[in-house]
């Protein structure tokens, strides 16, 4: 690092030979990897944020140019210290901007307290966050690196990569380009600190190829191991998991992923009068693979929440847990909850319960809820006069998300006149045109759109994302939830949950009405995977799959009435053939993904895994077209190998293997000189190189060669130096070469 | 065929056929033998003055006194039929003595010219560096020119014409050494250098009563030196031989203050061309080359340093010049 001196005097590029220009400006172009890597993780924030992109684009170029500029008249102290000033100031922008709820310091604190693993998305106003944070790094990494500072720049660089990563929204890839970035610049900028030429540097690339293949790997070595990250979360190869463990234990995020498997175990057993869907919680921000609930919880602490606007009829469900969850379920919308886990309920921004670590076998708790009762001509009419803090929270599709999906959309919804309307017609349309399965491929990209336009099957977590994009596309406010399905009816009013009830579905908001539960998943297919799960679970005698009163088989009321609760049965419009209509008293919720109700995060969010398949590479068949950064990575690995082919000379010694023991026949000359050409090269290969003044004779008496190569030497001296050799001599020298090359 | 013209002797000259080089290599075998009969040991450099001969070039022996020089060289031209001269230089030789004079005659009443020693098929030149320069001259432009003047006349010498030179290493402060353009004509320096012990006893056993040089018989005739020779000068050189001399050269004069000349090329070749004859071959390969550069070169070359002499130079030449 250098005196000022000494960088400004080598920062005249149009002094530098062109050779230690390359050199720089490959180290440059490691630092601008390092820095485009933690810009993506941030551009990826404000995506799926309500704001435009463009502002953080413009904020990052106005600070890259100040950077250059700068960069030669500002002194690093300076420069060090406008960078925290810059930091300082969008912080405090940040904090000043955020709303009285949820408190202040501890959001604060937990975004800064970074061991929590939450990740930024769940930030209220991640957009504000973005900006006020990007450009104090991007300012001083680059401002570094134009100095020659790589070591520093990179320092710079990787901690806000490294802060990135431990909020777990910097993924494998991102999180490995901006490895390889930070690499090459420390390196390579070595190289051109020292003035050297950037073939130096050759070995670095043989080395990045080295640690872009083995960590390439890694992910199958510990594949599977659980690692259900966040939806940008790193991409470990893990394998298909349960519906339940996908959507229940996910916490605040939710990953979409690909094959998925079903879970007989039973999870927890109600007591309701009525059959609900056993919510967990909702999310509100939709990031294109996955679903993010942003804020915070709260302590629940005792006392009622507040009840729906519109009329409601009053369920109180008694639960009692039979295997560890890490969740409270609870009918729509709760307002009180009592007994054990009462100390430790908490509740998030979206009015579900969590708990605080997880609830033990045989607890039991009580929840009263406000089941909103809106028949169909009350939902029609009830407007789109949203609070803005609805429309703002619930109507957010990325801005990258492709416009097919609105424009599908609303030709689909084009005789829906009404929020309503547009609902029924989506769920029913999803419901009817895309068959129900659990195993299919994660698709790239667009969850949503991927779904509506490329794939033609999927489970609940596919219907449910698909459904509230669509929604939201049409400025619906709708989010995405995640809970179970009512289960087993061992008893009137007994209902026996098991894993594979778990289940994604979607939420309405109506104005004067509140949030009303639409399942675009196709029931019937659903129902019959779990039923084979749980056969096949009781073939093989397992004990946690059943309770004493389970294994009889369904309850058979006398009296077929269910209780509509929001939708009612008969709006659904034309029933399609494969599904009928899912209003909520469906007694078979549509395919949830059930996964293991295990310990959920910090803020346990209950349910939440809602797996969309996908965020793995794990998907069967199919070609995975890499991503930009991944193609980026492996043109990088690539590379490397090249050049270490290159050093190792490989691709010569295998042109020459070839070219030793296939000769093709020319003229007498040409193949004489062609077979003496091979004997070389063999004799080179057996014994050592003849040297430059050796002659062809002398080298092979000092080799000790036997008589066939001394007659294809004399054959070759005729022909090169008396010019004379006939078809014969050049056949000759031939076989005898092949003889030699073969013994 | 005359040693002057080398410039156009290498091309356009009828190819050499293999019974012509088969013809000329018993010539050449026969005098081997023959020498072979006064001379112990130096096969190498026997070999060097046959092919030297077949050349059509003169050679220069230098060694330490008693080595058998002279011996040599007086072997090699009693072989042949044809005349043999020799001349001991010494610091008061005049150059008619080498030339020869022109004489009045008063039978005839009219000068007529007397052919000194150097009017012979083959003249051997003892102690050639003690003579001054200009007897010495007088020798050598009988070498280049195959004439001698003697008071405006010139005066063709014999064909086959060849000298053999010897000259002392020793004693130099008595001698006229022999300037480097006049080294240039001499195709090859050889030193002989002590026999083997083995070689030395047997030397001293034929010695020993009549000494077999006096009953050395020429055993080959003029007509078949010269036809060898013609042969040897068809001997095929192809471009990658020609082109190998050339980067020889050309190597030496960027590592000596004086490289080989083109006309050390022209020597180099025909010289390869005399040994390639000698193996029995038609046309020359660089095996032929090698062997004769390090006779060839060095004494055309100097050098500043005394730790890289010529010989050193010619050596690393060959060694790093690529054959091929």
């Amino acid at each position: 690092m250098s005196a000022p001196t000494g960088s400004r005097s080598r920062s005249l590029p149009s002094l530098d030979i062109s050779a230690e220009r390359a050199t720089r400006l490959v180290a440059l172009s490691g630092v601008g990897l390092l820095m485009a890597s933690y810009f993506s993780v941030l551009y990826y924030f404000v995506d799926v944020s309500p704001t435009s992109p463009l502002p953080l684009l413009a904020e990052a170029a106005v600070v890259l140019g100040l950077a250059t500029y700068l960069s030669e008249s500002l002194r690093a102290r300076v420069a060090v210290a406008a960078s925290l000033a810059l930091l300082a100031l969008g912080l405090t922008v940040y904090i000043s901007s955020l709303p009285r709820w949820p408190p202040i310091v501890p959001l604060v604190g937990d975004a800064i307290a970074l061991a929590t693993g939450r990740s930024l998305l769940q930030l209220i106003n991640v957009d504000l966050w973005v900006l006020g944070v990007a450009p104090g790094p991007l300012f001083l990494t680059w401002y570094l690196g134009l100095r020659r500072r790589y070591v520093s720049a990179t320092l710079v660089g990787g901690a806000t990569l490294g802060y990135l990563v431990l909020t777990t929204d910097a993924s494998n890839v991102i999180t490995l380009l901006g490895v390889v970035g930070g690499i090459v610049a420390v390196g390579v900028g070595d190289v051109d600190r020292r003035g050297d030429a950037l073939a130096a540097a050759e070995p670095l690339a043989v080395l990045l190829a080295l640690i872009i293949v083995v960590s390439a790997f890694v992910p199958f070595v510990y594949g599977g191991t659980g690692t259900a990250a966040g939806l940008s979360g790193f991409q470990g190869g893990g394998g298909a998991g349960t519906v339940e463990a996908s959507l229940v234990s996910a916490g605040s995020q939710i990953g979409i992923q690909g094959n998925i498997s079903l879970s007989p175990e039973v999870r927890f057993r109600v007591q309701s009068d009525r059959p609900q869907y056993w919510r967990i919680d909702s999310y509100n921000r939709y990031t294109g693979d996955g679903w993010v609930r942003t804020g915070s919880t709260r302590d629940y602490g005792g006392g009622q929440l507040d009840a729906p606007a519109g009329e409601t009829r009053t369920l109180t469900q008694r639960y009692e847990v039979v295997d560890e969850l890490g969740v409270a379920p609870a009918a729509w919308q709760p307002v009180s909850l009592s007994g054990a886990p009462v100390s430790a309920a908490r509740v998030s921004d979206e009015g579900g319960f969590a708990v605080q670590g997880s609830l033990a076998p045989g607890t039991n708790y009580t929840v009263e809820s406000r089941v909103p009762l809106a028949d169909p001509s009350t939902l029609r009419s009830a407007g789109t006069d949203y609070p803005e803090a609805v429309s703002d929270r619930y109507t957010t599709i990325p801005s990258s998300t492709p416009d097919r999906l609105a424009e599908r959309t609303a030709r689909i919804t084009a005789n829906a006149d009404n929020p309503y309307d547009t609902a029924r017609v989506i769920e029913q349309w999803l419901a009817n045109n895309r068959e129900y399965s659990l195993d299919v491929e994660r698709p790239e990209g667009d969850i949503a759109d991927a779904f509506l336009f490329e794939m033609d099957a999927g489970y609940c977590t596919y219907f449910a994302t698909t459904m509230v994009t669509m929604l939201r596309s049409q400025d619906v406010p709708a989010r995405f939830v995640v809970g179970y399905t009512e289960g087993q009816r061992v008893d009137r009013d007994e209902y026996v949950v098991r894993g594979y009830d778990a289940h994604a579905w979607v939420e309405v908001y109506f104005p004067d009405v509140g949030w009303v539960r639409f399942d675009p998943t196709p029931a019937g297919p659903r129902q019959a995977a779990e039923g084979e799960s749980l056969a096949e679970a009781r073939e093989q005698n397992r004990t946690d799959i059943d309770t004493n009163d389970s294994t009889g088989g369904e309850w058979t009321p006398t009296e077929t009435a269910t209780p509509a609760p929001l939708t009612p049965p008969a709006e659904q419009g034309g029933g399609g053939p494969v599904r009928t209509i899912t209003p909520p008293d469906n007694p078979v919720p549509d395919g949830i993904d059930r996964t293991a109700p295990n310990g959920s995060g910090p803020d346990a969010t209950t349910l939440g895994d809602v797996s969309v398949p996908g965020e793995e590479g794990d998907s069967d068949g199919g070609i995975d077209w890499p991503s930009r950064e991944e193609a980026t990575l492996v043109g990088i690995a690539v590379f490397g190998i090249v050049v270490g082919i290159r050093r190792l000379g490989l691709l010569g010694r295998v042109y020459r293997a070839i070219w030793l023991r296939y000769q093709p026949s020319a003229d007498s000359e040409t193949d004489t000189e062609r077979a003496f050409e091979r004997l070389e090269y063999l004799l080179e290969r057996r014994y050592r190189p003849r040297e430059p003044g050796e002659t062809p004779r002398q080298y092979l008496a000092d080799i000790g060669a036997d008589e066939r190569a001394r007659t294809v030497v004399a054959i070759h001296e005729r022909a090169r130096y008396a010019g004379q050799v006939t078809r014969e001599e050049a056949d000759e020298a031939m076989s005898l070469v092949d003889e030699l090359v073969a013994s | 065929m005359t040693d002057s013209d080398t410039d156009t002797r290498l091309s356009g000259r009828q190819q050499s056929t293999a019974e012509d080089v088969e013809a000329a290599r018993e010539t050449t075998t026969k005098v081997v033998e023959n020498v072979e009969r006064v001379i112990v040991g130096h096969r190498e450099e026997i070999e060097h003055i046959l092919t030297a001969l077949l050349g059509r070039g003169h050679i220069l022996l230098e060694d330490v006194p008693g080595v058998g020089k002279t011996m040599l060289a007086r072997a090699v031209a009693q072989s042949f039929d044809g005349a043999f001269k020799r001349v001991q230089f010494t610091p008061d030789l005049l150059p008619t003595d080498v030339t020869g004079v022109n004489v009045y005659n008063q039978k005839t009443e009219e000068f007529e010219f007397r052919p000194g020693p150097v009017f012979a098929n083959v003249v051997l030149g003892d102690e050639i560096n003690r003579a001054p320069p200009k007897t010495q001259s007088a020798l050598l432009e009988a070498m280049e020119e195959e004439q001698v003047s003697v008071d405006g006349e010139t005066h063709e010498v014999p064909s086959p014409f060849t000298v053999i030179a010897t000259q002392n290493t020793v004693e130099r402060d008595r001698t006229y050494q022999l300037p480097m353009a006049e080294l240039d004509r001499f195709m090859k320096k050889l030193a002989l250098g002590y026999p083997k012990l083995a070689e030395e006893n047997e030397m001293l056993d034929r010695v020993v009563g009549n000494h077999p040089i006096e009953e050395l018989e020429a055993t080959v005739a003029l007509a078949d030196l010269r036809a060898a020779r013609e042969t040897t000068a068809g001997v095929t050189v192809e471009k990658p031989i020609r082109s190998y001399v050339t980067r020889l050269a050309q190597h030496t004069r960027r590592h000596a203050e004086l490289g080989a000349s083109p006309r050390a090329g022209i020597a180099a070749l025909r010289a390869a061309q005399g040994r390639a004859v000698l193996e029995g071959r038609e046309y020359v390969i660089p095996d032929d080359v090698q062997t004769e550069v390090p006779v060839v070169f060095p004494h055309r070359i100097r050098t500043e340093s005394a730790e890289a002499t010529p010989e050193q130079v010619v050596q690393d030449t060959l060694d790093t010049v690529p054959v091929e």
